[in-house]
């Protein structure tokens, strides 16, 4: 009997001290977790060889604990340091080569840190995507608002929409965008070519027509353009306006913008139209 | 070939009706059920983490079986006397080994055909509920990452009928095959490594011909390793399969031989 009696009595005050420490022990871990903040990232060949077969799981693990993070600043609140952007960025380049192949990652880089200018690493990022992820227009397209938005760099960014637009499933605006960015990167013969590759492949008629009026409009801006250079080459001089190509007989007349604007010399002896290549409205 | 065929039919039946079995089973159901849950938790890319998650499973689930189910399946019968029975009967010693590594690789195929099937259902899941366009996903190719994890499983049996041969404890035999099956996933990583070559590190001639040496010894197991493949739906080439399954025939039949020679001379307790 007496045995039994000191089972239950023991069985019974661990049971209140342990009712006791459950909530102290979380409360510990939560301070604790606080302390512990950003781990450092493993270089990614050790992490390639520790991972086993399970490079596919380890990378959805290490972009988990980014999100997770990230999410809980944002929900606090809090800025992320530079310290923690750079973790933020170690980590999904190492999520992202154990498995290439994962557009997550990318897509949290592409969203979010070149607004903590780390531009130039989101491209590197996007340059790995670009090549693996070789079926997927939404990649080049990240990369050409990267160079135009943040870079400035338009005939880059026309580049790279033109890279999107070439790839499946990508939005008919593509074309028209990656042409007007090269246009206004002085890439006028590029943006001809590309919009009559396109418009070979464009099926709706809307669209192709839509296609067709831009590139007729580029193809007469780029007929003015040679005939800026030819001018220059005999005359040994710039044209000052269009007319002087008319009347020196480098053309015979000023073509018309197809929508509805005047075409005319810029001061740094590009051609430019009045409607900047859209209708107006009304 | 009937003596092979009976010993395997034996050592098959003997191997799931152990009870781990059920347990290494209602633990894969259980990561089942916490993909369809923990994929919720991304954004885009959720048949993907399906996907990986859902053939871990199946592989690890596998794995288990194999070094917990089929090492034991070879001690028994040394260790209860049990092998003196079937040793005295018209079955060689050779044909009894063939027969064992072929009742663990019908427990693996059983294990894996039931787990392939449905791991099938998380991703199925995950894939209604969220799929993104410009996610590529085959259904054939998922299907025949499932087949490569089956062959992979089949390369460890004869590892572990290799092992069994010669060593007297199953615990040594667990110990090297899973070294053998750690080694065999890491080689390939560990080669390209080296050959890369890391920056501002002299790599000595001697490491780098043991890593080729181990390259060539081991298992090449990254080879059966589709799951990123069967994650993003990206072509298989015929060539690979063929290649693949040619190695992976040839070296099972080298190390199934090789224990067969062991096993002839060994002495029963």
């Amino acid at each position: 009997m007496r045995p039994l009696l000191v089972t239950l009595l023991i069985i019974s005050l661990a049971f209140i001290g342990n009712a006791f420490a459950v909530p102290k022990v979380a409360q510990e871990r939560v301070a604790l977790r606080q302390e512990e903040g950003i781990s450092p990232v493993i270089p990614s060949p050790v992490a390639r060889i520790v991972a086993l077969e399970f490079k596919g799981l380890l990378s959805d693990a290490i972009f988990s604990r980014v999100m997770t993070y990230y999410g809980g600043k944002l929900i606090k609140e809090e800025e992320l340091s530079d310290e923690e952007w750079d973790w933020f960025y170690k980590s999904i380049d190492l999520a992202t080569d154990l498995d290439p192949y994962f557009l997550d990652p990318y897509y949290l880089g592409a969203m979010n840190l070149p607004w903590a200018k780390k531009v130039k690493e989101v491209n590197t990022l996007l340059e790995k995507a670009l090549s693996y992820r070789s079926w997927d227009w939404s990649i080049p397209f990240y990369l050409g608002f990267n160079q135009f938005y943040f870079l400035h760099d338009n005939e880059k960014a026309a580049s790279y929409l033109m890279e999107a637009s070439r790839r499946p499933g990508s939005s008919s605006l593509l074309p028209a965008l990656a042409a007007r960015l090269s246009y206004k990167g002085r890439k006028t013969e590029n943006a001809v070519i590309f919009l009559q590759e396109i418009i070979k492949k464009t099926e709706d008629e809307t669209i192709r027509k839509s296609y067709e009026e831009r590139l007729n409009a580029l193809k007469k801006i780029l007929f003015l353009e040679r005939a800026v250079t030819a001018y220059e080459e005999r005359f040994g001089k710039r044209p000052l306006k269009l007319d002087d190509l008319v009347r020196d007989g480098a053309i015979r007349e000023i073509p018309i913008d197809p929508y509805g604007g005047e075409f005319y010399i810029d001061a740094d002896g590009t051609i430019k139209t009045t409607s900047d290549l859209v209708h107006k409205k009304g | 070939m009937t003596p092979i065929w009976s010993v395997a039919s034996i050592t098959f039946k003997e191997g799931i009706k152990n009870r781990v079995i059920f347990g290494i089973v209602i633990i894969a159901l259980l990561l089942f059920a916490a993909a369809t849950v923990i994929t919720n938790l991304f954004m885009r890319d959720i048949v993907k983490v399906a996907v990986d998650l859902s053939l871990s499973t199946v592989s690890f689930a596998g794995l288990l079986t194999l070094l917990f189910v089929g090492v034991n399946l070879f001690a028994k019968d040394l260790d209860k006397r049990t092998i003196y029975m079937v040793i005295s009967r018209p079955v060689s010693r050779q044909q009894y080994l063939v027969g064992k590594f072929f009742g663990i690789v019908l427990l693996a195929f059983i294990i894996t055909f039931f787990l392939g099937l449905l791991s099938a259902i998380p991703v199925a899941i995950s894939k209604r509920i969220y799929y993104y366009p410009e996610a590529g996903f085959d259904w054939r190719i998922f299907f025949i990452a499932v087949v490569y994890i089956f062959i992979k499983l089949c390369i460890i049996s004869s590892i572990i009928t290799l092992f069994s041969s010669f060593t007297s404890n199953s615990f040594i035999t667990l110990v090297l095959s899973l070294g053998t099956y750690i080694i065999g996933q890491s080689t390939e990583a560990v080669r390209v490594l080296l050959v890369s070559g890391i920056e501002k590190v002299k790599i000595s001639p001697v490491l780098s011909f043991m890593v080729e040496a181990a390259y060539y010894l081991f298992p090449n197991l990254s080879a059966f390793d589709l799951k990123i493949q069967a994650a993003h739906g990206l072509p298989i080439s015929s060539s690979y399969i063929i290649w693949t399954v040619l190695y992976a025939i040839s070296y099972m039949a080298i190390v199934v031989s090789i224990g067969t020679l062991a096993f002839r001379r060994r002495e029963f307790p």
